[in-house]
C-alpha cells in the first residue's frame, strides 16, 4: 500500500472517531451522579445567600432558625437596604437618597453614576407627576451642573426633560422612561451599590450556578452524549439524543 | 430503584425498606466524606503529588553538582557542545487537575555564558539538551529571551534573564497554554502543543551558572493567587452571558424549602415574594409536581423540630430522666402515630438510625451509663445484622474512648449528623406518598440534582480532556467574594 493510502485510511479514522462522541447512557450516567456528594451545609448556605442577597428577611431569619445556617450578613442591614429599594420602587427617591445617607454617606459620594441615576429618577417622578415647573428647577439646578461634568450624562438629561415635550407621553419616543421597569432598574443599581458597601457580592449566587450548569452541560456535550438538564425547575435528566 | 405499579403492598414495602437502607449508606459515606474534606487541606480536594524537589537520579551527571537540599543546581564544568547540558527535571510531574501549575527559578549566578532555561519537557527527555531544543519539550531562555518549542531553533518570546532574576514558568490548563513570568511579571504565553505528564525542568549551560528552584515551598514572587483568580473571572464573563429564565432561582429555592419541609421559611418567602414589585410569579410546571411537594408539609416540618429540639436537648443534662422514661420520645411517638408504615417495626432502618443518634447524645454529653442502657435495649437487637453491623460497632466504639471526639469514630459526634438523621426521616415521609410517581424524587430537592448534574459534567469532560484542570467545587463558589 502506498504511503498516500495509509494516510488516507489514518484521516478517515480520526474523522470518524471525531464524529463518534462518546455515549454515556442513562444508567451510567446515573451511576456517576450518585457519586457525587453534594453538602447539605453547602446547599443550605446557597440558599441562605439567596434569601439574603434578594432580601428575603423574614424568610431569613426563618431559615436561620429552621436548618441552622447562619446568614453571611448582619440580617438588621437587610431591612435597611429593602426599605431603600421600595422607596425608589414606589417612587419616593427623595426619601431613598436619604436612607441610602443615613446608611453609609460614602455610598453616593463615591458613586456619581448611581447619584445621577437617582436624580433622574426623581425627574422623571416629577414629570410623572405633572409638576412641570418643578421638574424643569429641578433640572436645571441639579441635574444640569453634572451634565457638565459629564457627556453621557448630559445625554440622559436631555432624553429625559424630552418627556416635558410630550403632552401624550404615551406615543412619547422616550416613553419609557416612566415605565415602572425604570424605577426598578435604579431600584436594583443602589441595592448592588449598598451591598458592595456592606462588601458583600452584589448577586446571589444560585443564578450564575445555573449559568455554569447551562455551560458545563454544553462544554461536555462537545466530547460526549449524556442525560442533560433542560428544564431547570423540574431539573429532570433527559435522555440524549 | 425497583419499579413499583402500587398495587402490591409487599412490594412497596420492600421498597421503603430500601430507601431505609440507602439513608443508613448515605449517613455513613456523607459524614465520613465531610470529616475527610474538613480534615484535607480544603483549598485542594484532589490529591496529587506535586514536584517537591529536583530529580537527582535522572540528571545529567558530570556536568552539575545538585546542593543537598536538592533545590539548587550549579554547573561546574566547562561547556564544550550542544550536548553536555546541565538540564534537571523536577522529581514529580506537574499536576493536572487544577486550574494552573506553576514554578520559579532564581538566577544565582548567570555564569559565563547566561545559558539558563526553564520549561516543561517530557518524561523520556533526552537529559543531555536544553528544554525546547527536543522534540516534547519547551523552554524560554535567558541568554536571548527566546522561547523553544521543539527544534533548535527559537522564536523571539520576551526579555533576557540573568544573575538575579525570578522567572517562572507555567501551565495553565483552562487555556491550555505554558506561560512565563520574568520578576513577577508575565512575559507571554504559548499553545501547550504537548499531552501527557509535563516534568518542570531547568537547564544551565556554562560555568558557575547556579539556579535555585521554588516549587511552592517558599512564596512565589509571581501572584499566582491573582492570576488565578483573573483566569476564572474571564470564564465567568463569558458563562455569565447564558441567560437563564428570571426567577428559575426563585423557583429551585422554593421548592428546596418545601422539599426539607422548612415550612415556616417557605410562608415567609411566598409572602414576601407576593408583596415585591412586580410580584414574583414563580411558574409551577404543573400542578401535580406542586403536590408532590407539599405532601406531609406540616408533618415534615413538625418532625424535624421535634428531631432537632430532643437530640439537642438530650445535651442539656436535665434530660436524663425523661430518656430512661421514654418521655423524649415525642418525634417517635408522632412518627409511629402517623407513619406506621416507616416506624412501627422497631428494627427498620429509620428506627435504627434514630435509635443510633439517640446513643451518640448520651455519649456526647458524657452519660456513659445512661448510653449503655439505651444501646442494650434499643441498639443490641441490630448486632449480628449485616447492613447495621458497622454503624452499631462505630456507635459502640465510641465508648472506649476518653476523648470520643478526637478518636477515628469522632465523625458520629459532629452536629451535622442530626441533619441528617432529620433529613432523612423526612425523605421517608415523602416516600410515602401515594402520588409519587419516582421514588428517586423525595431522595434529593432540585437543587441538589442541579448541582450533581454540574459536578458529573465538570469531571466527565475534565476526565476526557486528559484529566486536565480543575473541577467544579461549590464550597470554591461559597467561599468566593468573601475577602473582597
Amino acid at each position: 500500500m502506498s504511503l498516500f493510502w495509509i494516510v488516507i485510511r489514518q484521516l478517515a479514522e480520526i474523522e470518524a472517531m471525531a464524529a463518534s462522541k462518546k455515549v454515556i447512557t442513562r444508567e451510567e450516567w446515573e451511576r456517576k451522579l450518585n457519586n457525587v456528594n453534594i453538602r447539605k451545609e453547602d446547599m443550605n448556605k446557597l440558599v441562605m445567600n439567596f434569601l439574603v442577597t434578594e432580601g428575603f428577611v423574614e424568610a431569613a431569619e426563618k431559615f436561620r432558625k429552621e436548618s441552622g445556617t447562619e446568614p453571611d450578613i448582619d440580617l438588621a442591614t437587610i431591612t435597611d437596604r429593602m426599605a431603600v429599594k421600595k422607596a425608589v420602587q414606589s417612587g419616593n427617591v427623595e426619601d431613598a437618597i436619604e436612607k441610602v445617607n443615613d446608611l453609609n454617606p460614602e455610598i453616593l459620594d463615591t458613586n456619581p453614576q448611581l447619584f445621577f441615576h437617582l436624580q433622574q429618577q426623581r425627574l422623571i417622578e416629577l414629570i410623572r407627576n405633572g409638576k412641570v415647573e418643578e421638574a424643569l428647577e429641578f433640572a436645571q439646578e441639579e441635574l444640569a451642573p453634572r451634565g457638565e461634568e459629564n457627556q453621557s450624562f448630559l445625554e440622559e438629561l436631555e432624553r429625559t426633560v424630552a418627556l416635558l415635550a410630550f403632552e401624550d407621553v404615551s406615543n412619547c419616543p422616550v416613553g419609557e422612561l416612566l415605565d415602572i421597569s425604570q424605577r426598578l432598574k435604579t431600584a436594583s443599581e443602589v441595592n448592588a451599590a449598598i451591598l458592595t458597601s456592606q462588601s458583600h457580592e452584589k448577586d446571589p449566587k444560585l443564578p450564575s450556578l445555573l449559568k455554569m450548569l447551562i455551560w458545563a452541560q454544553n462544554q461536555l456535550d462537545e466530547k460526549a452524549a449524556f442525560p442533560r438538564i433542560n428544564d431547570l425547575s423540574t431539573a429532570a435528566l433527559e435522555d440524549p439524543a | 430503584m425497583k419499579e413499583s405499579n402500587g398495587k402490591n403492598t409487599i412490594e412497596k414495602s420492600d421498597q421503603d425498606q430500601d430507601l431505609g437502607l440507602y439513608f443508613l449508606e448515605l449517613c455513613s459515606r456523607k459524614v465520613k466524606e465531610e470529616l475527610q474534606d474538613y480534615n484535607g487541606d480544603g483549598d485542594d480536594e484532589e490529591k496529587e503529588e506535586s514536584p517537591s524537589e529536583l530529580n537527582t537520579i535522572n540528571s545529567s551527571g558530570g556536568f552539575v553538582v545538585v546542593a543537598t537540599d536538592k533545590l539548587s543546581v550549579k554547573y561546574t564544568s566547562v561547556n564544550l557542545h550542544g550536548h553536555d547540558v546541565g538540564v534537571i527535571q523536577a522529581n514529580k510531574f506537574a499536576p493536572m487537575k487544577r486550574l494552573v501549575y506553576y514554578f520559579e527559578i532564581f538566577v544565582k549566578d548567570a555564569g559565563v555564558k547566561g545559558q539558563v532555561s526553564i520549561g516543561f519537557t517530557s518524561e523520556n527527555f533526552k537529559m543531555r539538551r536544553q528544554p525546547g531544543w527536543e522534540a516534547n519539550s519547551c523552554g524560554y531562555h535567558g541568554d536571548d529571551g527566546f522561547l523553544y518549542r521543539g527544534h533548535g531553533k527559537g522564536e523571539a518570546f520576551g526579555p533576557t534573564y540573568t544573575t538575579g532574576d525570578i522567572v517562572g514558568a507555567g501551565i495553565n490548563y483552562a487555556s491550555q497554554e505554558f506561560f512565563f513570568t520574568k520578576n513577577g511579571q508575565v512575559v507571554g504565553t504559548v499553545y501547550k502543543d504537548m499531552q501527557g505528564p509535563l516534568y518542570p525542568t531547568v537547564a544551565v549551560h556554562s560555568q558557575n551558572e547556579e539556579v535555585h528552584v521554588n516549587f511552592g515551598q517558599k512564596p512565589f514572587t509571581f501572584d499566582l493567587k491573582e492570576f488565578e483568580a483573573q483566569e476564572r473571572m474571564k470564564q465567568q464573563v463569558k458563562i455569565e452571558e447564558i441567560p437563564v429564565p428570571t426567577n428559575a432561582s426563585y423557583g429551585i429555592v422554593r421548592s428546596y424549602l418545601l422539599h426539607y419541609g422548612y415550612e415556616d421559611t417557605l410562608n415567609a418567602f411566598d409572602v414576601a415574594s407576593k408583596s415585591t414589585v412586580p410580584p414574583i410569579n414563580i411558574v409551577q410546571e404543573n400542578g401535580i409536581d406542586d403536590q408532590e411537594t407539599t405532601y406531609a408539609l406540616n408533618h415534615r416540618k413538625t418532625l424535624r423540630q421535634l428531631l432537632i429540639y430532643e437530640l439537642t436537648w438530650i445535651t442539656s443534662f436535665i434530660s436524663m430522666k425523661l430518656i430512661r422514661d421514654g418521655e423524649i420520645d415525642a418525634a417517635f411517638g408522632k412518627l409511629r402515630e402517623w407513619y406506621p408504615q416507616i416506624a412501627e417495626d422497631n428494627t427498620s432502618a429509620m428506627c435504627f438510625l434514630l435509635h443510633c443518634q439517640k446513643f451518640i447524645e448520651l455519649v456526647r454529653v458524657g452519660e456513659l451509663k445512661e448510653a449503655v442502657t439505651y444501646g442494650r435495649i434499643e441498639l443490641s437487637r441490630f448486632f449480628g445484622s449485616p447492613v447495621f453491623e458497622e454503624l452499631v460497632q462505630e456507635c459502640v466504639a465510641l465508648l472506649a474512648y476518653e476523648r470520643p471526639l478526637e478518636s477515628a469514630v469522632g465523625y458520629l459526634l459532629k452536629d451535622s449528623r442530626r441533619d441528617v438523621v432529620a433529613d432523612s426521616v423526612n425523605a421517608m415521609i415523602l416516600s410515602t406518598n401515594p402520588n409519587l410517581k419516582e421514588t428517586k424524587n423525595c431522595l434529593h430537592s432540585n437543587l441538589e440534582r442541579l448541582l450533581r448534574q454540574l459536578t458529573a459534567c465538570c469531571y466527565e469532560r475534565r476526565s476526557l480532556s486528559g484529566d486536565q484542570g480543575e473541577a467544579f467545587q461549590l464550597q470554591r463558589v461559597l467561599s468566593s467574594g468573601k475577602k473582597s
